[in-house]
C-alpha cells in the first residue's frame, strides 16, 4: 500500500506554503519529517486531514495498483499537545471510543488490556482525563489513535515534551506499529529523526523532498540536511 | 526623566497602536482588504496613531465626566434630604476616598509597566514616578472642568470647585505613600486590583457612608466637608516626600507584575481555566448509556452547575418573581389594571428575557472547551453520520435544560394574565405560554445552529471567526431593539411563533446540509 499526494498546495494570503507537493509514501516505513520553524509541517498535516481545506491537489492511498479516496478511518493524527476530552475518565474515553469504534475496530481487546498495554496504571485509569499528566494525556491520544489501526499515522512533534522513560517507551511502539500503515513523523529533532525514522523527508521552500541516506548514522549525513535547510531564498 | 517620558509614551503607544491595527485585521470584510504586512503600512499607522492620541485625550476628560454625572450629580440629585450642594460635597468626599484606595494607579499592575520596566529594564523608580505624575496630571486636568462645572451648579464657591481636584490628587497621593510605607514595615505588595478583604471591608463601609447616610438624612456639614478636602492637599505634600525618597520601587514591581504574568494569560487561557474548573468531580456519576448517548449523558452531568443548575435556578427566581407579583396583586389590587394593559403589549420585551436567560452560549462554550476540542482532532468524529447524531442529541438536550425556565415563565404569564383581570380573547392565554415556549427553542436551536456552522474556535481556543462575533452581537441588538417595542400580544405572539418555527425548520435544514463541511477545528 501506498499513500500518494499529488500536487497540494495552500497559501495563507501571499505566502505560498505548501507549493505543489507531490510524494509517495511507502507502507511499512517511518518517515521523519524535517523543516525549519514555520515552513508548513502542521499546515501540511492539517490538510492531509482535511482539518484545513487545500487550494488545490489531491491525496489517496493506493493498494494493488488500485487507488481509493482516504476514508476518515485510514487517517490517524497525533497532535503536539495532547487533546483528550477533560470531562472523561480514561477508561470513559476508551469505552466511548469502542463503541463508536466497534464496526471497524479489528480484534477488539478488553479495555483493561489497552491500558496495560499502554503502562497507564490501574490507579490512573478511572480518574477524569482533565487530571492526567500531559505525558499520559499524550499515551491516551496515542492509543486511541493505535486501536482503530490507521493505513496512515501522522504524528505531530510527539515526543518533545515527554519525560525520557514515556518518550523510549514510545518510541517502541511506533516502531512495533510501522508494519502495514504509513508512519509520518513530523520533528525538530534531528537525532530523533535519524534514531527512529527509516527515510527522512524534507519540507523546505514548501517541497518536500527525500534526503537520500548514504551512511546512516554519520556527519555527513547530518551536513547534507542542514544544507539542504540552510539553502538561500528560505526567509 | 525626559527620557523615560517620552519612552514611556512611545512604548505604551505603539502598544495601543498595535492593539488598533489588530481589532481591525478582526472585522470580516476589512480582514481581506487590509494588507498582511499592515503593521509597517505607514498610513495605516498614522491613522491608529491618530485614535489612540484621541483616545488618551478623550480618556482624561470623558470618564470623570460620566463619573460626575453619574455617581455624583447624578445619583446626588436624588436626595432631597439635604441642600443639594451639601449632599453633592458629601457624597464626592467619600467617594474620592474610595477612589484613592481603588484607583492609584501606582499599585495597578499594567502590560505596559511589565514591558517597560522587567522586559525592558527600564530604571523602576524614575518609570514609575514619571508615570505616576503623569497619571496625575490626567486626574487633575479632567477633573478640573467638571468640578468647577457641577460644583458650580450645585451653588458652592468656586474657590472650592477649584480645590477638589487638588484634594483628589492630594488623598491619592497620601494613601500610596501609606501603602509605600506599609510594605515597607510589612512587606506586603498593595495590588488594587485584588483587594484583601479587610480593604473590600472599608470599600463597603465608604460607598454605604457616601450613599447610605444621606438617604437617611446624615449629611455632612458643608463646613467640614470642605475643611476635609483642604487637609487632603497638605497629606499629599506628605505623601509626595514619601513617594520621591522610597526606594525598593524595582522590588514592588517585580511582586506586583509576577501577579501579572498569571493574570497576562490570554482571555482564551482564562475561559479554558474557567470551563476546566466546572467539570464535576463527582466519582459517583457513571452512565448505562452507549455511544453518544453515553458521551451526552456524561457531559450533562459532569456539567451540571452550569446547565441543569443553574437553568433550576432561574426557574426558581421566575416562579418567585410570579407569586411576588400575585401576591401584590392581591395586596393592591388597583394595580391589577395597569398589569393587565402590560401583559397585553409587553411580549416583545420577553424576547429580551428569554435571551438574558438562555443557557445557549454557556453550553456551546463548554461543548467546545471540554470536549469538541479535543475529539474533533480525531477523524471518527469528523464522520458526517457522527456530526449528525451528536447534533440532535444535543440539541435536545439544550432543548430541555431551556424548557425549565420557559415552562414556568410562559404560564406565569397565563396565570399572571387571568389574576390581573383576564382577557376577552382566550387565544391570548395560549399565546403567551406558546409563543415563550417557541422563544425558548428557537434560542436553543439559534444557539447550537451557529455553532454547528459556524465553529468559531481554533485549537487554541481563540474565537477565529468574525461572521461568529458579528452574529452574536446582531443577536443581542435584535433582542435590545425588541425590548424598545410595544405591539399587541396576540399579534406579535403569533409572529413570533411563525418566525420560531420557520427559523427552526431552515436551521436544522442547514445544519443537515452544511455542518459535515463546517463543524471543523478553524487553524
Amino acid at each position: 500500500m501506498n499513500f500518494v499526494i499529488e500536487h497540494l498546495s495552500k497559501r495563507f494570503e501571499d505566502k505560498e506554503v505548501l507549493r505543489d507537493i507531490g510524494f509517495t509514501f511507502e507502507s511499512g516505513k517511518i518517515y521523519g519529517l524535517l523543516g525549519r520553524n514555520g515552513a508548513g509541517k502542521t499546515t501540511l498535516f492539517n490538510c492531509l486531514n482535511r482539518d484545513i481545506r487545500a487550494d488545490g491537489g489531491s491525496f489517496w492511498l493506493e493498494e494493488n495498483g488500485n487507488r481509493r479516496e482516504i476514508a476518515a478511518d485510514d487517517l490517524g493524527y497525533v497532535l503536539s499537545t495532547p487533546t483528550v476530552p477533560e470531562f472523561l475518565t480514561g477508561r470513559e474515553f476508551l469505552k466511548f471510543f469502542l463503541e463508536i469504534n466497534e464496526k471497524s475496530i479489528r480484534d477488539p481487546k478488553s479495555i483493561d488490556d489497552y491500558f496495560d498495554y499502554m503502562s497507564i496504571e490501574p490507579d490512573d485509569r478511572d480518574k477524569l482525563l482533565k487530571d492526567y499528566s500531559h505525558g499520559m494525556k499524550n499515551k491516551m491520544q496515542m492509543l486511541v489513535n493505535i486501536i482503530a489501526q490507521p493505513n496512515v499515522l501522522l504524528l505531530d512533534e510527539p515526543l518533545t515534551s515527554l519525560d525520557v522513560v514515556v518518550a523510549e517507551e514510545m518510541k517502541q511502539l511506533l516502531r512495533t506499529l510501522k508494519q502495514g500503515r504509513v508512519t509520518i513523523f513530523s520533528t525538530h529533532i534531528m537525532d530523533l529523526a535519524l534514531d527512529l525514522c527509516d527515510e527522512i523527508v524534507l519540507l523546505n521552500h514548501g517541497e518536500l523532498e527525500r534526503v537520500e541516506r548514504s551512511n546512516p548514522d554519520g556527519r555527513e549525513f547530518k551536513e547534507k540536511i542542514l544544507a539542504a535547510l540552510r539553502e538561500e531564498g528560505y526567509e | 526623566m525626559n527620557k523615560t517620558l517620552r519612552i514611556s509614551f512611545s512604548l505604551r503607544n505603539t502598544y495601543r497602536v498595535n492593539g488598533i491595527l489588530y481589532s481591525l485585521k478582526q472585522i470580516p470584510l476589512l480582514k481581506r482588504i487590509l494588507p498582511q504586512a499592515l503593521y509597517r503600512v505607514r498610513g495605516l499607522k498614522v491613522f491608529a496613531n491618530v485614535l489612540s492620541a484621541l483616545w488618551e485625550a478623550v480618556s482624561v476628560f470623558l470618564g470623570k465626566f460620566l463619573y460626575f454625572l453619574t455617581m455624583v450629580a447624578g445619583i446626588g440629585a436624588l436626595y432631597k434630604t439635604a441642600p443639594a450642594g451639601r449632599v453633592y460635597l458629601h457624597i464626592l468626599l467619600f467617594l474620592t476616598l474610595i477612589g484613592a484606595i481603588m484607583n492609584t494607579s501606582l499599585f495597578n499592575p499594567t502590560r505596559d509597566k511589565y514591558y517597560a520596566m522587567i522586559l525592558m529594564r527600564m530604571n523602576a523608580r524614575e518609570y514609575t514616578l514619571v508615570n505616576y505624575f503623569y497619571a496625575l496630571l490626567k486626574v487633575i486636568l479632567g477633573f478640573l472642568p467638571f468640578s468647577v462645572w457641577f460644583g458650580l451648579e450645585k451653588g458652592l464657591p468656586l474657590w472650592l470647585c477649584l480645590l477638589v481636584p487638588f484634594s483628589v490628587a492630594g488623598v491619592k497621593m497620601a494613601v500610596a505613600a501609606l501603602s509605600l510605607w506599609d510594605y515597607e514595615k510589612h512587606g506586603m505588595v498593595y495590588n488594587e486590583n485584588k483587594l484583601r478583604k479587610h480593604l473590600w471591608a472599608v470599600v463597603g463601609l465608604l460607598l454605604a457612608v457616601a450613599y447610605g447616610l444621606p438617604a437617611a438624612g446624615i449629611v455632612l456639614p458643608g463646613a467640614a466637608a470642605a475643611a476635609l478636602l483642604a487637609v487632603f492637599i497638605p497629606a499629599g505634600a506628605a505623601g509626595l516626600w514619601k513617594l520621591l525618597t522610597f526606594r525598593g520601587y524595582r522590588e514592588i514591581n517585580q511582586q506586583l507584575l509576577a501577579q501579572l504574568t498569571t493574570q497576562m494569560d490570554t482571555t482564551a487561557q482564562v475561559i479554558q481555566k474557567r470551563n476546566r474548573k466546572v467539570i464535576s468531580a463527582d466519582a459517583g456519576i457513571t452512565s448505562k448509556r452507549r455511544g453518544f448517548e453515553y458521551l451526552n449523558e456524561l457531559f450533562v452531568k459532569r456539567h451540571r452547575k452550569i446547565l441543569w443548575s443553574s437553568a433550576k435556578k432561574i426557574a426558581a427566581v421566575c416562579g418567585f418573581v410570579l407569586l411576588g407579583v400575585l401576591l401584590a396583586f392581591y395586596l393592591a389590587p388597583e394595580i391589577k389594571d395597569e398589569a393587565n394593559e402590560l401583559l397585553m403589549s409587553f411580549l416583545p420585551y420577553f424576547v429580551f428575557i428569554m435571551y438574558a436567560i438562555n443557557r445557549g452560549t454557556g453550553f456551546t462554550q463548554a461543548l467546545f472547551m471540554n470536549c469538541d476540542r479535543s475529539l474533533l482532532t480525531y477523524s471518527f468524529y469528523k464522520r458526517p453520520d457522527m456530526v449528525l447524531r451528536l447534533f440532535r442529541i444535543r440539541l435536545w438536550e439544550i432543548m430541555k435544560i431551556n424548557l425549565l425556565p420557559a415552562l414556568v415563565i410562559g404560564a406565569g404569564l397565563a396565570a399572571l394574565l387571568y389574576a390581573s383581570g383576564g382577557t376577552d380573547n382566550p387565544l391570548n392565554y395560549g399565546v403567551l405560554f406558546v409563543s415563550i415556549l417557541c422563544l425558548s427553542m428557537f434560542f436553543s436551536i439559534h444557539y447550537l445552529t451557529v455553532y454547528y456552522l459556524l465553529q468559531p474556535y481554533n485549537a487554541g481556543t481563540e474565537i477565529k471567526s468574525g461572521t461568529y462575533r458579528l452574529v452574536m452581537s446582531a443577536t443581542y441588538f435584535v433582542c435590545f431593539f425588541l425590548m424598545q417595542l410595544r405591539m399587541p400580544t396576540l399579534v406579535f405572539g403569533l409572529l413570533c411563533i411563525g418566525f420560531c418555527l420557520v427559523y427552526s425548520a431552515a436551521a436544522c435544514g442547514l445544519v443537515y446540509r452544511l455542518a459535515p463541511r463546517t463543524f471543523r477545528l478553524r487553524a
